[in-house]
């Protein structure tokens, strides 16, 4: 009877040892956003006290700040450029994307793996060195000012990055089915649409995935191209367009904050493994 | 694709009687000609769009990119003169650009020593089976996931001057005095506390993806490798330093060089937070290549600066690309 007894204290004790461990990382990983939804929902002469505990309301929590960005702000139109040109984004990379990375993975390309590794590197092509000669490239086709600059620059970012993880998810499909849909007469091109992209689905929604949450951590580009207040993605809208001069109005920031932040962070977390085999080619569960 | 008949057609007509299997044999390399070059036409077609959008749009305008670092380019005329190295020589005069050079430098390698250290302690608790891992995991990757301004404009919130819930907490434990005396941080407004700041919210920002990658690393160590060095006698140092990190180390490059790229190039944190400020403290590459390229409009002038990162990323760019193409065979 002392036997199970002590392995089951062993157990708790080892849980223990490592929660504690773990706290101050959680608390350190989570605290901005707590920071965030507190913020958004105090009134102001509740935020603006020095006195009171900070972490929780002394006054009623109240809504005002998210209407105020409905009413006052261009926040509305933000949301719906930023889901626009991600859907534009998310267009363009799966029709280049899935084509190349099936051609990289499937087709034995002479050569296909540099290409592969070519195409990818261009991920890390940072956008700092790229931006000055593409707001010439923008500027030329006459789109300064206006997001479609963004849906034609954001794909330099998904493309390499989307086709590098679906040659990665490509490779694993089996090649019987292929095969099967050659024999009863299908051409490559016939293949692709009739028997691959239908088993590709879970491919094909994880660069959906990140064609937006790639595009959405975008600064530099939307600064640099985008400067009427309607025109801007959210993420640059936020941070530029709610600071009237030097005043902040921290109630509504946090507020415009958190709605683009939760729902993007949920969405990653879901597909975080994905990503990461993407970087890392594969090893790894 | 006609070849098929014309070399199998005449083959098999002059030697009928003898050579059957010749001509069979003929026809079938000639199939299998056309079927290969069908097979790389159809995906030369299918990989064209994707080789032509980044030709276009990376390639061709980091070549641009040069051509304007060598030109007296600006925002208002259109038309530029050649001026040689003077935008870079210019680069190399200015006093500023070596603050922000050094920063960068600082900036990076300070960031990358606390990542690691948080990252891979991470990745060892996460390592260990315990109840409620996996909620444990979605909430310490939060801060890689959020979007970076989304991030960055809450943290400037905390830095506050007056008002800073990271101030509130250090005055309550008694490590700074109350607002307005003379030992309470400014965060944002004081040359060393700033760059400390913005190096804050990149390791914020990306410890968790340090231990992710980590943890997908410790993962593909076979246990029983661990195993039998167990009952070789080694200590778990031993097993981590002999074992673990060879047999990791290309994910480990991965992740490092990664990031590495990232946090050189970066212009968000630091543009958001302090605009390079105070008086230059937090003034990185990216910070004045944007300050002198699109807001004093000299085009050439930060086209010159953005290109000195060059330098710094290509030896990265050359390891990160020698190690994935190592892992391909």
């Amino acid at each position: 009877m002392a036997a199970p007894r002590t392995r089951r204290q062993k157990e708790i004790r080892r849980h223990l040892w490592i929660y504690g461990a773990i706290t101050p990382y959680v608390i350190i990983a989570v605290f901005p956003i707590y920071w965030m939804v507190i913020t958004a929902f105090k009134q102001n002469p509740d935020l603006y006290r020095m006195d009171v505990f900070p972490l929780w309301f002394h006054m009623a929590p109240t809504w005002k700040h998210f209407s105020y960005l409905f009413t006052d702000t261009n926040y509305a139109a933000w949301i719906i450029n930023t889901m626009t040109i991600a859907a534009w984004v998310a267009v363009i990379t799966l029709l280049v994307g899935v084509p190349a990375g099936y051609a990289l993975a499937r087709l034995r390309i002479p050569g296909s793996e540099n290409l592969g590794i070519s195409v990818f590197m261009t991920y890390l092509v940072p956008a700092i060195i790229l931006f000055l000669p593409l707001s010439r490239v923008v500027s030329m086709l006459g789109l300064q000012d206006n997001w479609w600059s963004l849906v034609l620059v954001y794909p330099t970012i998904t493309i390499p990055f989307c086709t590098w993880l679906l040659m990665g998810f490509f490779k694993t499909l089996p090649t019987e089915i292929e095969e099967a849909a050659r024999v009863d007469g299908c051409g490559y091109l016939g293949a692709l649409v009739r028997v691959v992209l239908p088993v590709s689905v879970p491919g094909i929604l994880t660069s959906v995935i990140f064609a937006f949450t790639l595009s959405m951590q975008d600064f530099l580009y939307g600064l640099a191209f985008v400067a009427p207040g309607d025109q801007k993605p959210v993420t640059v809208g936020v941070p530029t367009e709610l600071i009237r001069g030097d005043v902040y109005f921290w109630g509504s920031l946090m507020a415009a904050a958190l709605m683009v932040g939760l729902p993007v962070a949920i969405l990653y977390n879901f597909f975080l493994d994905r990503f990461i085999q993407g970087i890392t080619g594969g090893i790894g569960k | 694709m006609t070849a098929s008949s014309s070399s199998g057609g005449p083959d098999a007509a002059s030697a009928r009687a003898a050579a059957i299997s010749v001509a069979s044999r003929a026809r079938t390399s000639g199939w299998f000609r056309s079927q290969t070059s069908r097979r790389l036409g159809v995906g030369y077609l299918l990989l064209a769009p994707a080789v032509l959008y980044v030709l276009l749009l990376v390639g061709a305008p980091f070549l641009f990119s040069l051509y304007l670092a060598l030109s007296d380019a600006n925002v208002g005329e259109p038309v530029a003169s050649f001026v040689g190295l003077a935008n870079f020589r210019a680069a190399l005069e200015s006093d500023v650009f070596y603050i922000a050079l050094r920063n960068s430098i600082v900036f990076t390698v300070v960031a990358a020593i606390f990542k690691g250290l948080l990252g891979t302690t991470l990745a060892f608790l996460l390592l260990q089976p315990f109840w409620g891992r996996k909620v444990v995991r979605g909430l310490v990757v939060i801060p890689f996931t959020l979007p970076v301004t989304i991030s960055v404009l809450s943290w400037k919130w905390m830095y506050d001057s007056q008002f800073s819930v990271i101030n509130w907490f250090l005055s309550r434990i008694g490590l700074v005095g109350s607002y307005g005396s003379p030992d309470w941080p400014v965060w944002l407004g004081q040359a060393h506390l700033a760059l400390a700041a913005c190096i804050i919210v990149n390791v914020w920002r990306s410890f968790p993806f340090s231990a992710i990658v980590l943890l997908a690393g410790f993962t593909s160590v076979p246990t029983e490798i661990l195993d039998a060095a167990r009952v070789d006698g080694t200590s778990f140092f031993q097993r981590f330093r002999y074992v673990v990190v060879p047999m990791i180390a290309p994910i480990l490059l991965i992740g490092f060089l990664f990031d590495t790229v990232f946090t050189l190039s970066d212009l968000s944190i630091v543009y958001l937070l302090t605009q390079g400020g105070p008086a230059n403290a937090t003034k990185i590459l990216p910070v004045l290549a944007y300050q002198v390229g699109i807001q004093a409009g000299a085009l050439g002038r930060g086209a010159a600066i953005s290109l000195f990162l060059f330098p710094l990323l290509l030896p990265l760019m050359i390891l990160l690309l020698r190690n994935l193409k190592r892992r391909e065979d």
